[in-house]
């Protein structure tokens, strides 16, 4: 029915419009006097038209008022006016019905813009529901990227109500998650839930998602009392809680999945029905979640299996070291025994039980150092290697090498040429561990050469250029500079090209007739390897079957001036010769002052040196050969950060190897700080 | 004749160093265990300590600590034998106060060769 509001109307026309109207079966309204009522009375009233005449004091202004209201804005206002009327404010009025009133004409006009009303009513309604779904579709896209972001189950939860409460509005959600195979249950309401509510609510939960399997196949276990709830509540004025009544409320479900992979179960109540809309809108939600979810599952599953793993290694490592130390004891005395007989002390041998001795005595050399492999290799992988760096000339100990290996040459016949064609610079070093390397290769190479044969050791100085970076045994970064080059070369046995990647391999001594009985356990080379990277060095192999094989080691020439130098923006920008600065904090005050300065350090948390790799290419490397502190996590994050501001370059900062004596999970620690942080 | 304590329980290891020692004209204590040990070195005062480092009752560290802390025993050079030589800087550190260290399995030359640094 059509409702009319009219306006305070001149007498002389009250009854007559008033009769007419009500004989067309409107329904009128009256206005009161005061403005201030007559909005009332048209909030709350909604008419379709209100009638007005022109002979109304304060005309305009009343009916400005009245359009100034939003929800007036369909409201077709209609002039009652004598024809002589003129007036400047015409294009206020919807519609204009001249005096005399003809019954038809009225009728006709208020029928027209009756429609008129309806027409926008209708036009006001799509387009508030266009622009809603505008919001959800908005929503959904910023919901879906923040997926995306993350793979933490929980937050992706909170992500999923999150869009929901802003396109949905609901009055509470609750949702029945599976993290880890554990049940959480997730309760988001406006208002705080009773009791009764939560547990009816879980249990509801638990319902809907058993209806998504048979009763056997149930994945996991949804016992009651084992369900985490986590509760959520708008902070809300009123002291309202909801009831089992909220049951009661329009609401939706959804399961959460992917294929036949169930994560939970979504269900959502609103006081207000959902429209179509909506459910589009919380099936688009509920579906997005499923895939990231899925992805987290994953994730988390895989992240266990690597702990496990990491366990297992560790506890190998650990093993192999208990192991290897109990060995050493009952070999002491063998050891020891075997002395006293061959040094006549316990009285004279035959020549004949001499040489059998002699044989038990260097079986038991070969077993200590097998033992001493095992070892060195349980404290590589477990960041415990204790290397001591200082400034060493390493011709000596090759000269000393040499020597040592001498006996064992002599006997197969292989000359052993010691060849150092220039004086060779200081490399910054382990002295020991340097000659463990060349002991290592020289041995190996003696291993396979026939009798007859030949082994040289050759050093010299060569610049990065002339290495061919394909050979090396990767990983190595090699930044440029200038290196100490030693070549280890024989002509035995030589090496399939195939299994030349796998000489550094653990216990992979390649099987063939010719090699099965060299002795040792195959853990020389990757010990080898691994001690070339602690020295920031590089190695590659060349060989042939059946005409020898070179093993080429380089190291990093030390120099001593660039130390002493440096400040810390030269430190980093500095990338000449070398390519390597070492920072020695006792020693080079001066520097400690500098990084103090620049709050990059605190001294007193370090440990005596930390060693700097820097290279014109955008690899950066730091090297820490020895940490000791706990606490210097913020140091290096700091040096990172600094690296990353004066090269705005995006970077890439890689840790290349650090070793911890204390504590090799520390190492770990910072290893992942360093690179989740490289930009 | 220098008098050498060897505290170690592993009799075998014990046996052959003092034979080796003897030959070499030094006169031995030894002793099983690290109580047993403790308690000689305090009555003999022996010229040099060796010492292993896992042992019953009272183990080497404590019992190197005990004797170096004492001014009465401090001048005592003490050499330690371990099976496990990452623990050298534990031992020759300000910790525990050890003179020299040995690992085993140790050649005899070398444990010669650090007795002579203190007694020869």
């Amino acid at each position: 029915m059509t409702k009319i509001f009219l306006l305070p109307l001149d007498d002389s026309h009250k009854d007559e419009i008033n009769n007419l109207l009500l004989s067309c079966n409107f329904e009128t309204m009256e206005a009161a006097l005061e403005l201030e009522d007559i909005l009332t009375q048209i909030h709350h009233f909604c008419p379709d038209i209100i009638l007005v005449e022109n002979t109304l004091l304060n005309c305009e202004y009343i009916i400005r008022q009245i359009k100034s209201v939003a929800k007036n804005q369909n409201t077709q206002i209609i002039l009652l006016m004598d024809s002589s009327f003129k007036t400047d404010y015409i294009t206020l009025f919807d519609g204009i019905i001249e005096y005399p009133l003809k019954k038809d004409v009225l009728l006709a006009v208020i029928s027209s813009h009756f429609k008129i009303k309806k027409s926008l009513d209708r036009l006001y309604e799509n387009n508030k529901e266009l622009s809603r779904s505008l919001y959800q579709l908005n929503v959904l896209y910023n919901t879906s990227s923040q997926f995306t972001g993350t793979l933490n189950t929980t937050k992706l939860c909170d992500i999923m109500t999150e869009a929901m409460e802003k396109t949905l509005s609901f009055d509470i959600s609750s949702v029945l998650i599976f993290q880890n195979k554990i049940p959480v249950f997730n309760l988001n309401t406006i208002h705080a839930p009773s009791d009764n509510l939560i547990d009816a609510l879980k249990i509801r939960s638990i319902l809907n998602y058993k209806t998504l399997f048979d009763e056997s196949t149930l994945p996991y276990n949804t016992d009651f009392d084992e369900i985490k709830v986590i509760k959520k509540i708008k902070q809300s004025r009123s002291n309202k809680i909801y009831g089992i009544e909220i049951f009661s409320y329009d609401s939706l479900f959804a399961p959460i999945k992917v294929g036949e992979d169930f994560f939970g179960v979504v269900e959502l109540f609103r006081k207000k029905p959902f429209s179509n809309e909506d459910v589009t809108c919380f099936q688009a939600i509920s579906h997005q979640v499923a895939l990231p979810l899925r992805s987290a599952k994953l994730y988390e599953e895989i992240s266990i299996a690597n702990k496990k793993l990491e366990k297992l290694e560790r506890l190998k490592s650990e093993f192999v070291s208990i192991v290897s130390h109990e060995l050493r004891t009952p070999l002491t005395p063998v050891n020891n025994a075997l002395e006293i007989v061959l040094s006549g002390q316990a009285g004279m041998i035959s020549s004949e039980a001499n040489n059998f001795i002699s044989m038990a005595k260097r079986n038991i050399q070969r077993l200590s150092g097998i033992i001493e492999d095992l070892l060195d290799l349980s404290r590589i992988q477990t960041g415990k290697l204790d290397l001591k760096y200082k400034e060493v000339d390493i011709t000596p100990s090759l000269e000393l090498l040499a020597k040592t290996f001498l006996q064992v040459a002599n006997e197969k016949n292989i000359k052993i040429n010691l060849d150092i064609k220039e004086k060779l610079p200081l490399v910054y070093a382990d002295i020991r561990r340097i000659e463990q390397i060349f002991s290592n290769l020289v041995s190996n190479a003696l291993k396979f050469t026939q009798n007859e044969g030949s082994i040289s050791v050759v050093g010299q100085v060569i610049d990065s250029s002339e290495i061919d970076y394909d050979k090396l045994v990767m990983p190595a970064i090699v930044p440029d500079g200038k290196y100490i080059k030693i070549s280890v070369r024989d002509n035995g046995i030589g090496i399939k090209k195939e299994d030349i990647p796998k000489i550094f391999d653990k216990f992979s001594q390649i099987e063939s007739s010719l090699n099965r009985n060299k002795g040792g356990v195959g853990l020389g080379l990757t010990i080898t390897k691994q001690l070339v990277d602690s020295h920031l060095g590089a190695i590659w192999v060349e060989s042939e079957e059946k005409q020898g094989s070179v093993f080429n080691v380089i190291l990093p020439l030390y120099d001593k001036n660039k130390v002493f130098e440096m400040d810390l923006t030269k430190i980093l920008i500095n990338n000449d010769d070398t390519g390597i600065i070492r920072i020695c904090f006792d020693s080079d005050i001066n520097l400690i002052d500098e990084l103090k300065d620049k709050k990059l350090l605190n001294p007193s948390r370090l440990s005596k040196e930390a060693y700097f790799n820097v290279d014109k290419k955008t690899i950066y490397t730091l090297v820490i050969p020895k940490i000791t502190s706990g606490s210097f996590g913020a140091f290096y994050s700091s040096l990172l950060d600094y690296i990353k501001r004066t090269y705005n370059n995006g970077c890439d900062i890689i840790l290349k190897k650090a070793h911890s004596k204390k504590d090799g999970n520390d190492t770990g620690k910072i290893l992942s700080i360093l690179e989740s942080n490289a930009g | 004749m220098k008098r050498i304590l060897i505290v170690d329980d592993e009799k075998d290891i014990v046996e052959t160093l003092s034979f080796m020692l003897k030959t070499k004209g030094y006169d031995c204590i030894c002793a099983y265990d690290g109580e047993e040990g403790l308690n000689i070195a305090k009555n003999i005062n022996p010229d040099l300590v060796i010492l292993d480092v896992m042992m019953p009752k009272i183990n080497g560290y404590k019992i190197c600590r005990l004797l170096k802390f004492d001014n009465k025993y401090k001048n005592i050079p003490i050499i330690m034998i371990t099976a496990r030589s990452q623990d050298e800087d534990k031992l020759i550190g300000e910790e525990t106060g050890a003179d020299e260290y040995i690992t085993k399995p140790f050649e005899f030359s070398d444990v010669l060769e650090k007795i002579e640094k203190y007694l020869g």
